[in-house]
C-alpha cells in the first residue's frame, strides 16, 4: 500500500511540477491569502469569482489554481486574527483568541510564523491523510449503486443542515431551494422542460457559477456593506521581521511540539464529515487543546497552543474535505461544492471512478496540494509585510473590484445576459439569506448535487419497480439509511429531553 | 423584515408546487416516474417546511423573541467560544441604504452592459460608485475608474479570450 502511494504522489508530481502548473498553484495561493485577508470574503466566494478567470486553461492546471485558492485563504484569514483580530473568515475565529492577545503582548511576530508553521503542519499532514484514504474510500464506493448514492448525498446535505446550530430548519429550507433551481431545464430522463417559463435560455438549466458568484460573491459583499465595512477606515500596520523578537523562540517549538500532531488529527476528521468544515474542527481544537492544558487559564491571554490548535485543524480540515470530494464527488461546504462545479464544468465525472478515470487530475491535485503548502509558508513567513500592506486598501475601494468581476465573471462564461440578471437575483437571495439565518451553501450544495440525486433517486425507484425497498434491501444502503434516521432523530430527541429537563426544573 | 421574508418564501414554495402539479407529468405513460415526480417532492417539502418556518418566524415575531439579524460568523463563532449570546456582542450600526445604493448600481451596470459596451459600462460604474462612497479623493477616483476597467477588459477580452458586451465605440 505504501508503494501505492509513493506511486500515485509521484505519478502526481510529474504532472503538477510544470511550469505551468506551479505558476498558476503559486497565483492561487497568493490569490487565496489576499481573499483570507479581507473579511465576509470566503473561499467559496473566492473560488466562485474567480471560475471565470480559468476559462482559457487546462483543466488540471485550473483546478489546480482554485484549490490553492481554497487552502491558501486559511492562511490569510489568520493573519487579520491576529493583527486586527478580526478574523478574515469564519475558519480563523478561534485564532484570534490567543492570537491578538499575543500580538498586544508584543508577539506579533512570533504568532505569525508560527501561524504559518502550524498552518504548514497541519495542510500538510491531512494532504498525507488524503493520499491514504482517499483511494480506498473510492474502492469501498465503487461498489455503491444508485441507491447508496442518493442516500450518501441525502446524508450529506443532512449534515451540512444539522450543524447550523439553531438554524437547522433554515438550512433544510436552503438546500430544498437548491434542489428546486437545479431542477430548471431538461429533465434528462424524458426531454420534459421544466421551469424554462418558454425560455430558450433557461433549456440548459440555471448554470450553477452564476447562483454561487450571486449567492457567495455578492451576497457576502452586499452582508459587509450593511455592516459598514465599507465605511471603517483602513488600518495602518507596520512590521518587520528583521529584529529577533521576530521569530519564535525554542520554548514555543518545545511547548506546542503535541500540538501540531493534536489539532491536525482533530481538524482532518471534522474536515472529512460533511458540515462540520474548517470551522468547528478548529473551534474542537481549541477546546481540545484547553482541556488537555495544564494551565488552561493561559488560554486566551496570549498562549501560543492556543493558537497553534485551531490553526493546524483549519488547514487539515480543509484538507480532509478533499476526501469525500474526490473519493464519492460529494462536498460537504460551501467552497468544495464550488470546486465540485468546477470539476464539472471542466468535464470530469465527479465520483469512485475519478481516481480510476482520471488518476492524473487527482494525484496532480493532491501532489499540488504538498507543493502549494510549500509554497504558502514561504509566502506567509516572508511575504507577510507584503500582505500587511493589503490591509492598508480601505473595503470601500475593494468593493468596486469584487463587483466587477463577479458581473464580468459571470458574463464572460456563455456570453449570457440573462446569467448575469440570474446572480443580480442570487446575489441579493444570498444577501437575505444570510441576514436572516439561512445557508448559501447548502443551497450550492444542493444545486450542484441535485441533478444527481433525482438521476440516482429515480434510478432507484426503477430497479426496485417503484418501490422503496430497494433503500433497505442491501447491506450499505440500509447502514447509511440508519445513520440518515440517526442524524435527523437524535438531535431531535435530545432538544426534547432538553425542553423536558428545564419544564421540570421551572416545576 | 424577516418574517415577510419567511412568508416569501412560502409564495415561492406554493408558485413552485402549482406550476410543476400543472405542467408537468408526474408519470409516464409506462407508469414510472415522470419529469415531474422530483419536483413534485422538493415542492412539497419545500412548501411544509417554509410554512412551518413561517409559523415559527411569526411566532417568535409576536412574543417578541426574534432577534431581527443572523450575524456573522465571526462575531457567532467568538459567541460561541466565549459562552455568551452573540447578539449581546454586536451592537454595529446597519446600513440598508447603501445597499439599495450598490443593488441599484448593479442593476444599472447590468442594464448598460449590452448598450455601452462592457468597457465604458464598467466605466460608468466605478465613476458612480467612487463619487458616491469616496468623494474626498477626486483623482484617485478619475485613475481608478479608468485603470481597473482597462485591466479588467485586457484580462478577460485579450487575455482570456472571452466574448464580452461590444458598444457602439466597439469596445
Amino acid at each position: 500500500m505504501l508503494m501505492d502511494i509513493f506511486a500515485n504522489l509521484a505519478f502526481g508530481l510529474s504532472i503538477a511540477v510544470t511550469p505551468t502548473s506551479l505558476l498558476f498553484l503559486m497565483i492561487g495561493a497568493f490569490v487565496g491569502m489576499i481573499v483570507g485577508l479581507f473579511p465576509g470574503f470566503g473561499p467559496a466566494a473566492g473560488i466562485a469569482v474567480l471560475i471565470p478567470m480559468t476559462l482559457g486553461l487546462e483543466p488540471t492546471v485550473a483546478i489546480i489554481m482554485l484549490a490553492g485558492i481554497y487552502y491558501g485563504s486559511m492562511y490569510g484569514g489568520t493573519i487579520t486574527s491576529i493583527l486586527i483580530n478580526t478574523p478574515g473568515e469564519s475558519a480563523t475565529v478561534a485564532s484570534t483568541l490567543d492570537g491578538y492577545p499575543l500580538a498586544q503582548k508584543g508577539r506579533a511576530g512570533p504568532a505569525l510564523v508560527m501561524q504559518a508553521i502550524a498552518s504548514f503542519i497541519g495542510g500538510t499532514i491531512g494532504v498525507v491523510l488524503i493520499t491514504a484514504l482517499a483511494p480506498l474510500l473510492a474502492e469501498f464506493a465503487a461498489s455503491f449503486g444508485p441507491s447508496e448514492y442518493f442516500l450518501i448525498i441525502t446524508l450529506g446535505l443532512l449534515l451540512l443542515t444539522t450543524m447550523m446550530g439553531d438554524n437547522k430548519f433554515k438550512g433544510l429550507i436552503s438546500a430544498l431551494i437548491g434542489f428546486a433551481i437545479g431542477t430548471v431545464g431538461v429533465d434528462v430522463m424524458s426531454g420534459q422542460q421544466r421551469y424554462t417559463f418558454g425560455s430558450p435560455e433557461l433549456i440548459g438549466g440555471v448554470y450553477f457559477v452564476a447562483v454561487a458568484i450571486g449567492l457567495f460573491g455578492i451576497g457576502e459583499l452586499l452582508h459587509c456593506i450593511y455592516n459598514g465595512l465599507h465605511l471603517r477606515p483602513a488600518k495602518k500596520l507596520r512590521l518587520s521581521f528583521k529584529s529577533k523578537e521576530f521569530w519564535p523562540t525554542r520554548f514555543d517549538y518545545i511547548e506546542s511540539r503535541f500540538t501540531f500532531f493534536r489539532g491536525s488529527i482533530i481538524g482532518f476528521v471534522a474536515g472529512v464529515l460533511p458540515g462540520s468544515g474548517a470551522t468547528l474542527g478548529s473551534i474542537i481544537g481549541y477546546s481540545v487543546e484547553k482541556k488537555l492544558a495544564r494551565d488552561p487559564e493561559n488560554f486566551g491571554k496570549g498562549e501560543m497552543r492556543g493558537l497553534v490548535a485551531p490553526e493546524t485543524a483549519n488547514n487539515a480540515a480543509s484538507a480532509g474535505a478533499m476526501v469525500p470530494l474526490l473519493s464519492l464527488g460529494i462536498p460537504g461546504s460551501g467552497a468544495t461544492a464550488v470546486l465540485l462545479g468546477a470539476f464539472m464544468m471542466w468535464g470530469l465525472q465527479p465520483g469512485p471512478l475519478l481516481i480510476v478515470n482520471d488518476p492524473g487530475f487527482v494525484w496532480g491535485l493532491v501532489a499540488s496540494m504538498y507543493l502549494g503548502n510549500v509554497i504558502l509558508v514561504a509566502l506567509s513567513i516572508f511575504a507577510i509585510p507584503l500582505f500587511v500592506k493589503f490591509l492598508d486598501i480601505p473595503y470601500r475601494l475593494v468593493v468596486p473590484v469584487i463587483v466587477l468581476l463577479c458581473v464580468i465573471g459571470a458574463f464572460a462564461i456563455h456570453a449570457s445576459i440573462i446569467e448575469t440578471w440570474i446572480l443580480f437575483l442570487a446575489g441579493v437571495l444570498g444577501f437575505a439569506m444570510k441576514l436572516y439565518g439561512y445557508s448559501p451553501a447548502a443551497t450550492v450544495l444542493a444545486l450542484v448535487l441535485g441533478g444527481m440525486a433525482e438521476e440516482t433517486f429515480l434510478q432507484s425507484l426503477i430497479i426496485s419497480n417503484g418501490t422503496l425497498y430497494v433503500f433497505i434491501e442491501r447491506p450499505v444502503s440500509l447502514t447509511l439509511l440508519c445513520i440518515l434516521i440517526a442524524v435527523a432523530v437524535v438531535p431531535m430527541c435530545l432538544a426534547l429531553r432538553r425542553r423536558l429537563r428545564r419544564t421540570q426544573a421551572q416545576e | 423584515m424577516k418574517k415577510w421574508f419567511s412568508l416569501g418564501l412560502v409564495g415561492l414554495s406554493s408558485a413552485y408546487l402549482a406550476y410543476g402539479l400543472q405542467t408537468l407529468d408526474i408519470l409516464d405513460f409506462s407508469g414510472r416516474p415522470g419529469a415531474g415526480y422530483f419536483p413534485l417532492i422538493i415542492g412539497g417539502l419545500m412548501l411544509l417546511a417554509t410554512a412551518i418556518n413561517a409559523v415559527l418566524d411569526f411566532r417568535e415575531a409576536r412574543l417578541g423573541e426574534m432577534h431581527p439579524l443572523q450575524l456573522d460568523p465571526s462575531t457567532e463563532g467568538t459567541a460561541e467560544l466565549m459562552g455568551v449570546d452573540a447578539h449581546s456582542l454586536d451592537g454595529r450600526r446597519r446600513f440598508p441604504r447603501d445597499v439599495l445604493i450598490i443593488l441599484a448600481l448593479l442593476s444599472g451596470f447590468i442594464f448598460l452592459l449590452p448598450v455601452l459596451g462592457a468597457l465604458a459600462a464598467m466605466i460608468v460604474l466605478m465613476l458612480a460608485y467612487l463619487f458616491t462612497f469616496n468623494q474626498a479623493e477626486l483623482l484617485t477616483n478619475v485613475l481608478y475608474a479608468l485603470a481597473l476597467p482597462a485591466f479588467l477588459y485586457w484580462l478577460f477580452s485579450i487575455m482570456l479570450n472571452a466574448s464580452l458586451p461590444v458598444g457602439p465605440l466597439r469596445f
